[in-house]
């Protein structure tokens, strides 16, 4: 059940290196009111899930780190030997001197290739490593070059070397207004590439996060870091152990495995969306209680009403009622109010867990026609805290979630392409105009599909 | 004849059930009862043939059936193998007659599929170091899994959403996925035990320990156990040397059963007239898999009447083309020493393929069927085992190796894959036909990658 988690340019690598510090900082955490045995089985069962033994017994990450220039790579590196608690393999590595300038189609057409064997080969010796191949874990940007384009690369030949295994990409949304001019491009190319190789696409939105930032955590000046530790928390509550089926006597041996039966067997509808509850400054969470009621109302009203966080939650909207199906909407633009669910799956972390009542969430009408909320409706418990939080939710959703985000995205790059902009810099590299047309015509499909559920 | 063995019977008897394993264990008296067609004993018999087959069949993995579900069970699998009595298939199911019925059919799984030989392999001790090599699928299993998947679900007709079989189909994948990933590392463990516990065997032509026995050296306590299973099993041998000894007693006894049978049939005729028709117990059952079996017999014979006629025609080509040159070689003949040598160099080629053929289907026809132990053995010792086995007893029959069987399942993975991509040609013909048939529709293929 070991996952090997490959972090990919500059933005995988910082996010990586903060997944898993918080998992590791959990770890250690004291503050879990369960037993001394369970925290035990859980200890172990997060050892074998992200850390592999070393003979000088600090735990050692499963990851591969790849980046076309050393900065972060170093960086990172000392900063995860630097705590004593965990640290990367040095060996485990790969980068090079010149970067990729932000361009999809250097990464994907000329990095990737040629130097596909020296990383396959680093993924190799940390898969063998492993007793239990649970799938692998990639992190990357879609706005830059290395992340994305090479990135895309990269999932493409793990699928080709490894069929069988489950494969789960974290993708980061640009900022609506990033730096990057051709950032709508390399989105789309990527995920249009990502959709054909990959499991699940799971999506952490700059924007989002930024505000969980501003308003939730009381951030006044706003870093990258904070960010990615927003996103590290977030991703680490879903993928700690848990027991994922009622009645269960062990940790799930199979997270990835779990995961994606349970959310993404529709090989059309593959886009995730994550939203975590509770989530404030440290200083604020000594002084708050919270009751499992008020989370999972607070979450279910989050995920029917597109909210990011659980501040500003539109009320008003309800699911509809039963014989009077969502009206179709006359274009994907407009807002929509309701968001109907493929599937979804909840963890529950901390004190009483077994008490919650999740009712709300098996509403058929939460749901698309065609699936019934047995077959759509999943949880994950587990009685051990996370981190400091007393009690958390996650949710983990196939869903509307991120209809409107894809639609603007396809949308502008479509406007820059019709005017040609740009597009001679990725022709350059062997992105052909063809391959565009191809990569639209994906995503509109994509999108399609998730705008008739 | 038997009178004279009057004591031989009983022992016979018991010493069949002593045979059977522990939890399906019918009184010696059961039979007495049956013989006379005791009501008492039927319910009895019923369950000991459904514990007995469940166990052949299905592993042993008995469900909480009610009587009735168990009196189907069994009903099938004995028309699966072929028992025709009619008056076996027409008892009730609620178990209330019929137990000399039953003692008959018993009898008859007894001689007919060696009923006890195949429990006491199914229950031996595992060492939990089996793999299986053959590639058969088990015919009954699947049939009756069908069977009952479809009579829970008569709802089948109404129109389902293509997109949840998509998602069916892909749960279907990713659980296949899941169970790819813990078979890896069933291998990857099994290989560790074996690596790391190598040259502490007492026997050295095996040289590591199992998995069992690996079990046993980190918990001792679990000796108890082992031992208890080892002795049940070493009992149930030995009744079962003892049952293959006084078998023809019970024989002898079963033709007097037999003949109790007849007496009575022939005073009851009339009665059987009466009696409906419905021979078969779940006639869509057990037509369905006599159906399944002789629709396949039918496509095999078809298969081979046309294999047979294009075999013939190629032959008569060849033949034809072989006279013509063979014409055209008589003019241009060698002087005989040399055509001798010819001829004979020849004829030894042709036996050596020929020989190789029968070998290969010979090989076949021995069939790779039921479990193996597995067997690391080292390439470095591989020089040493060459001086052991001089002083090894006898040789081990029956040994298989991985890469052999590795070669053959590529091969076979080989046509299952130009067989895969033949149909999805196919399939693909078949959509292009009809997408030229809709209008104003343009059909996209997905992305390649």
């Amino acid at each position: 059940m070991s996952i090997v988690t490959v972090q990919l340019g500059q933005c995988g690598n910082q996010i990586g290196y903060e997944v898993f510090n918080a998992i590791c900082s959990d770890f250690h955490s004291t503050h879990g009111i369960c037993s001394k045995k369970e925290n035990e089985s859980y200890q172990e069962a997060c050892k074998e899930r992200f850390f592999s033994e070393e003979k000088t017994g600090v735990p050692v990450a499963r990851a591969v780190l790849v980046d076309m220039e050393p900065k972060v790579i170093s960086q990172t590196l000392s900063m995860a030997a630097r705590s004593g608690h965990w640290k990367y393999d040095h060996q485990s590595h790969f980068c090079q001197k010149q970067g990729s300038g932000n361009n999809w189609a250097n990464g994907y057409s000329v990095h990737g290739p040629t130097y596909r064997d020296v990383i396959m080969n680093l993924v190799q010796k940390e898969a063998e490593k492993c007793d239990r191949l649970s799938g692998f874990f990639t992190v990357m940007s879609m706005a830059g070059g290395t992340g994305s384009g090479m990135g895309a690369y990269v999932t493409q030949c793990l699928r080709d070397a490894f069929p069988t295994s489950f494969i789960l990409n974290q993708v980061i949304w640009p900022y609506g207004t990033g730096e990057v001019i051709v950032q709508n491009y390399n989105s789309v190319l990527t995920l249009s590439h990502l959709y054909q190789s990959s499991d699940a696409l799971l999506v952490h939105e700059n924007d989002a996060i930024h505000k969980i930032c501003a308003q939730l955590m009381n951030i006044k000046k706003i870093s990258f870091r904070d960010v990615n530790q927003v996103i590290a928390h977030q991703l680490g509550s879903v993928f700690q152990p848990t027991y994922s089926s009622e009645g269960a006597s062990q940790y799930s041996r199979s997270p990835l495995g779990d995961l994606m039966e349970s959310l993404v067997p529709h090989p059309e509808l593959k886009m995730l969306g994550l939203r975590n509850i509770p989530q404030m400054s440290e200083n604020s969470l000594a002084y708050s209680t919270f009751t499992w009621p008020g989370l999972i109302k607070h979450l279910r009203q989050m995920l029917i009403a597109h909210a990011k966080m659980e501040e500003g939650i539109d009320w008003q909207v309800r699911p509809p009622l039963p014989g009077h199906p969502v009206p179709p909407k006359a274009s994907p633009n407009q807002a929509l109010h309701f968001n109907t669910s493929v599937a979804n799956l909840v963890v529950l972390r901390g004190k009483d867990v077994q008490s919650v009542d999740l009712g709300g969430f098996r509403d058929p009408a939460l749901y698309t026609s065609w699936l019934n909320p047995q077959e759509a409706f999943h949880i994950w418990k587990t009685p051990r805290a996370f981190n400091k939080y007393e009690k958390s939710a996650s949710l983990v959703s196939n869903s509307q979630f991120l209809l409107q985000l894809m639609d603007n995205v396809v949308g502008k790059a479509w406007n820059m392409f019709a005017s040609k902009a740009y597009v001679h810099q990725y022709t350059k590299f062997g992105i052909e105009e063809e391959d565009f047309l191809d990569c639209f015509t994906t995503l509109e499909q994509v999108i399609s599909s998730y705008a008739s559920l | 004849m038997w009178r004279g063995r009057a004591g031989a019977l009983p022992a016979a008897i018991g010493a069949l059930c002593r045979a059977l394993p522990p939890g399906s264990r019918p009184a010696p008296e059961t039979f007495r009862l049956a013989k006379f067609d005791r009501p008492e004993a039927s319910l009895q018999i019923w369950r000991l043939l459904y514990s007995l087959l469940k166990q052949i069949h299905d592993g042993g993995w008995t469900e909480l059936d009610t009587i009735g579900t168990q009196i189907r069970f069994v009903k099938s699998v004995l028309w699966y193998h072929g028992y025709g009595r009619p008056e076996f298939y027409q008892l009730p199911s609620d178990s209330s007659q019929g137990s000399r019925e039953l003692l008959l059919a018993f009898s008859w799984l007894l001689n007919r599929i060696s009923l006890l030989e195949q429990l006491l392999t199914v229950n031996r001790v595992k060492i939990r170091d089996e793999a299986s090599v053959c590639t058969c699928e088990d015919n009954l299993s699947n049939s009756w899994k069908d069977r009952t998947e479809i009579a829970l679900e008569p709802c089948l007709k109404r129109e389902v959403d293509v997109r949840y079989l998509q998602w069916l189909n892909g749960r279907l994948r990713f659980q296949w996925r899941s169970l790819h990933v813990e078979s890896q590392e069933q291998c990857k463990l099994l290989h560790k035990i074996h690596s790391y516990t190598s040259g502490c065997h007492m026997d050295q032509t095996i040289g590591h320990f199992s998995v069992t026995e690996t079990d046993l050296i980190r918990q001792p306590d679990s000796y108890k156990q082992l031992l208890q299973s080892l002795e049940s099993e070493t009992s149930r041998l030995e009744a079962f040397l003892e049952w293959k000894r006084l078998e023809p007693v019970y024989w002898h006894w079963m033709e007097t059963v037999l003949d109790t049978l007849s007496e009575d049939a022939n005073t009851f005729k009339s009665e059987d007239v009466c009696k409906e028709k419905n021979t078969l117990p779940n006639a869509n059952l057990c037509c369905h898999i006599a159906s399944n079996i002789i629709g396949e017999i039918d496509k095999l014979t078809k298969d081979l009447v046309t294999l047979h006629d294009g075999l013939h025609e190629l032959v008569t080509c060849k033949k034809s083309a072989w006279y013509e040159k063979v014409k055209s070689r008589e003019r241009t003949l060698p002087d005989e020493r040399e055509f001798c040598a010819a001829v004979r160099t020849i004829t030894e080629a042709v036996k050596l393929k020929l020989s190789d053929l029968k070998y290969h289907c010979a090989h076949k026809k021995n069939g790779m069927h039921g479990p193996y132990r597995l067997v690391f053995k080292d390439k470095r010792s591989a020089s040493k085992t060459g001086f052991l086995s001089s002083v090894s007893k006898e040789p081990i029959t029956n040994v298989v190796n991985a890469t052999e069987v590795i070669s053959k399942l590529q091969m076979e993975e080989a046509t299952l894959k130009r067989e895969l991509k033949r149909l999805q040609e196919e399939c693909r013909h078949k959509l292009d036909e009809i997408a030229e048939g809709l209008v104003g529709v343009i059909c996209i293929p997905p992305m390649k990658r």
